[in-house]
């Protein structure tokens, strides 16, 4: 029998639209209205500002860690600007920008930051899971969700991000898989910003690209570049498109970069170069779309400036808000996790309740009592150790 | 009520964090999110932006310090229309408290150690039968594993060394990275040190982990080798001739320049392939020479963490060039953190080159177990009695430190013979290929 090439569905584009210099592909530009160019610009830019102000709030010590997301907006904005509030939006933990164009106040981030369980809840109306900081583990309930919002009839599609690294994980092949034989309405967005914390892209996967991995489970994969909102769009909306016309599922590889630290706890002058950061620096998604803008006349340096004036004076205030929060009983702390409350958690919920009122026996003094030994352990040992 | 800007946790369970730089000064007037501070934590070199717009009213840190989670670093004064001012002026530098209390151990009158109480010493459960096997009560042990978690190793080595049975009872310093060298002399009993405070402040640093190494390998090497170093001296002249012009070439075609390193390595193997004892170890316990039949020389490298040998493999089968380029590659992986451990073992003789730095000559101490390591100071030019004629001439000084247990003088000083020799005339290096 002859040995034959086998014809595979779909291949992978690539697609920019606008280009790091500003030329544009007037053939691709999709189409949108003014209003919404300007809505896009607004949010590209307070996303920008507020992940500034976040790390300088971090550096403070007044809220703790969190993933800047600082050149991926466009990534972010283009993507999420494609579905509707009716559909979902599930996130990892560097989605700031589409947390906010969702409808986050961004005082409920920084509270969610801050460590604050209310910074956990999703805002009434808004169809969005909360922040995911294991990696790829939103996956399959992206998938799980797409699947119930078909089977219930309900024409919603569903908008989940991860990083680079999560396509080295299970959970991200688990739910590539689920959802291209269950058909789910599912946009899988990858930003790959090139570094997973300290591992390059190239160590990642032999891949030549990561959007070839939808063709391995069956759907289109696209990559695009990710610092260009219009192309970030253009594929979404593709993508969104054909997933509510029941088309099933399909992946976005949006090649952006990650212009600051993976987290507030990371140094990435210990892996990479600056003359890489500088490279990525030209490529800037948010001095391309202003560029575009004004080409276009909708935006002028007055305008700018007004909105700079805007945007700070918002983040000010909803700093405010943040820090006008009530302190939490610490003793909730305790309340969520078992539906019953194990007698070790109890004793040591008792424990700090003495010690909040002041009438428990201070650490230094005395010796601590025996911790209560779990199931299983023996209580007696002949040895202290 | 004065403001205060305290060191929050940088990453996530940060101890404490370095000054690296003070941005301010006392009376500056600042901006909400200036940047006032650089400081250094154990995962990232970060700037602090002031969380306050106003005036500073005390700096409570210095360059160079390092300073807990929660220590005030700068003090503002008071808001608009606030008592500020009053309390702000007896804040003067003289009567300022030290920033922070150096965390310096009071020594033990008497080595009674007082065990750890309370909860159990985590560690797992294999090293708790080591400890039981070995007698050790791990409560006395100082963990070097995460979360303080004791270790076999350090249950093995507390063993090993009753000297520091006593020590372990003393308070724990803040810093728990810091550990007792693994290399004590055997029956060597090291009296406790004085208590420095006694005639000033003092400042304890944990040795980082190169330090460690070398501390106990220097140990070690004092401890069993009886050294004795030999002093010569070449005319390098015509080699630095050939070399520069060498090095012209090299330019043109940007191939490595060829180093008076390199030439050095060929001219030791030479000479370690006519005396092999240099090319050895004592193995005292079998009562045997190890003559090795490979040629892995070692090439001390300094670097900001304390010197490092890699190793060049088989340098006898190697040519000027193909080393010089090697020596450069080695280098820079070494001084950039980046080289392999295996590229640090398996040497048979080591090179170590303090002429970048200067001074006339050095005794260095053998890399054990080999059995000689070979020092070149500074080469210079010096006034030279040539056929009763006072010349210049490039002398480049070497010495030789060598295990006397392997070798004599003499035969050292045959050996150092034949690496002047081929220094010298180095058309015998390259005619040797």
């Amino acid at each position: 029998m002859p040995r034959t090439r086998l014809d595979l569905p779909y291949h992978v584009d690539y697609l920019s639209i606008l280009g790091p210099d500003g030329t544009l592909d007037t053939d691709l530009e999709p189409k949108i209205d003014e209003a919404d160019l300007g809505r896009l610009y607004r949010a590209m830019l307070l996303a920008r500002r507020f992940d500034e102000r976040m790390l300088n709030l971090q550096r403070q010590g007044r809220i703790g860690t969190f993933a800047p997301i600082k050149g991926q907006e466009a990534a972010q904005l283009g993507s999420v600007y494609a579905i509707t509030p009716a559909d979902w939006m599930v996130p990892s933990f560097r989605e700031t920008a589409s947390m906010l164009w969702r409808g986050w106040p961004m005082e409920l981030i920084l509270l969610f930051y801050a460590g604050y369980l209310e910074g956990m809840r999703v805002p009434d109306g808004v169809r969005d899971l909360p922040i995911t900081i294991p990696v790829a583990s939103q996956l399959p309930h992206a998938v799980g969700l797409a699947y119930a919002a078909r089977y219930k009839g309900d024409d919603a599609v569903v908008l989940t991000y991860f990083g680079d690294g999560a396509t080295s994980e299970g959970d991200f092949h688990e739910a590539m898989n689920f959802a291209g034989v269950l058909g789910a309405p599912v946009i899988f967005l990858c930003q790959n910003n090139q570094w997973a914390i300290s591992v390059p892209r190239k160590k990642q996967t032999q891949s030549r690209t990561l959007a070839q991995k939808a063709l391995a489970y069956g759907f289109p994969g696209t990559q695009v570049d990710g610092n260009d909102i219009l192309a970030v769009y253009a594929a979404s909306r593709e993508a969104v498109e054909r997933a509510r016309d029941g088309g099933g599922p399909a992946m976005i590889e949006c090649v952006t970069y990650r212009l600051g630290v993976h987290t507030t706890a990371d140094d990435p002058r210990r892996y990479r170069s600056e003359e890489e950061v500088k490279e990525w620096e030209r490529k800037d998604p948010l001095t391309r779309f202003r560029d575009y803008l004004q080409k276009k006349d909708l935006l002028d340096a007055e305008q700018e400036r007004r909105l700079e004036e805007e945007i700070a004076q918002e983040i000010a205030d909803a700093v405010a808000r943040f820090e006008a929060r009530q302190d939490p009983d610490p003793l909730v702390m305790f309340d969520h996790v078992y539906a019953e409350r194990p007698p070790e958690l109890e004793a040591e919920r008792q424990e700090l309740a003495e010690r909040l009122r002041g009438t428990g026996a201070s650490p230094a003094e005395g010796e601590a009592p025996a911790p209560t030994p779990m199931r299983g352990q023996r209580r007696t040992s002949r040895w202290p150790n | 009520m004065a403001r205060e800007f305290k060191l929050p946790d940088l990453g996530e369970g940060l101890a404490e964090a370095e000054i690296v730089r003070v941005l301010v000064s006392e009376g500056d007037l600042v901006r909400e999110d200036q940047i006032v501070l650089e400081v250094e934590t154990d995962k990232a070199q970060v700037e602090l932006p002031s969380p306050f717009a106003g005036r500073v009213g005390r700096v409570h840190v210095r360059e160079g310090e390092r300073v807990p989670v929660g220590a005030v670093l700068l003090s503002f004064d008071g808001g608009e229309g606030e008592a500020g001012a009053r309390e702000r002026a007896p804040a003067r530098a003289e009567d300022r408290e030290p920033p922070r209390p150096s965390p310096v151990p009071e020594p033990r009158a008497e080595p009674e150690a007082e065990p750890r109480r309370g909860r159990p010493v985590p560690a797992a459960p294999t090293t708790r039968r080591l400890a039981r096997e070995l007698g050790v009560d791990l409560r006395l042990v100082r963990g070097s594993g995460p979360g303080g978690r004791v270790l076999a190793e350090d249950v093995r080595a507390f063993a090993e060394t009753p000297a520091r049975r006593e020590a372990a009872g003393a308070p724990v310093p803040e810093r728990a990275e810091a550990r007792p060298l693994a290399v004590v002399p055997r029956g060597l009993e090291i009296p406790p040190l004085p208590r420095f405070e006694q005639w000033g402040p003092v400042e304890r640093q944990p040795l980082r982990s190169v330090r460690q190494r070398i501390a106990e390998r220097m140990t070690l090497a004092w401890a069993v080798v009886p050294h004795v170093t030999h002093f010569d001296q070449a005319d390098i002249t015509d080699l630095e001739l050939l070399r520069r012009q060498h090095q012209t070439q090299a330019r043109e075609t940007g191939g490595p320049e060829v180093t008076l390193t390199a030439f050095v390595v060929k001219a030791v193997v030479a000479a370690l392939q006519a005396h092999p004892p240099f090319n050895a170890s004592l193995d005292h316990e079998a009562g045997e020479l190890v003559l090795k039949r490979y040629y892995h020389v070692g090439v001390a490298v300094d670097t900001g963490r304390g010197l490092i040998v890699p190793v060049i493999r088989d340098a006898d089968k190697k040519g000027l060039v193909e080393l010089a380029a090697e020596l450069a590659d080695l280098a820079r992986r070494t001084r950039e953190g980046k080289i392999e451990l295996s590229e640090l073992r398996g040497g048979t003789f080591t090179i170590t080159n303090i002429g970048a730095i200067g001074g006339t000559g050095a005794m260095p101490l053998v890399n054990y177990p080999e059995a000689a390591i070979l020092g070149l100071a500074r080469a210079r030019e010096m006034p030279v009695v040539r056929d009763g004629q006072v010349v210049v001439r490039r002398i480049l000084p070497l010495s030789l430190s060598f295990d006397h247990r392997v070798a004599d003088g003499a035969d050292a000083a045959r050996f150092v013979a034949h690496i002047v020799r081929s220094l010298e005339e180095p058309g015998r290096l390259l005619l040797a290929g």
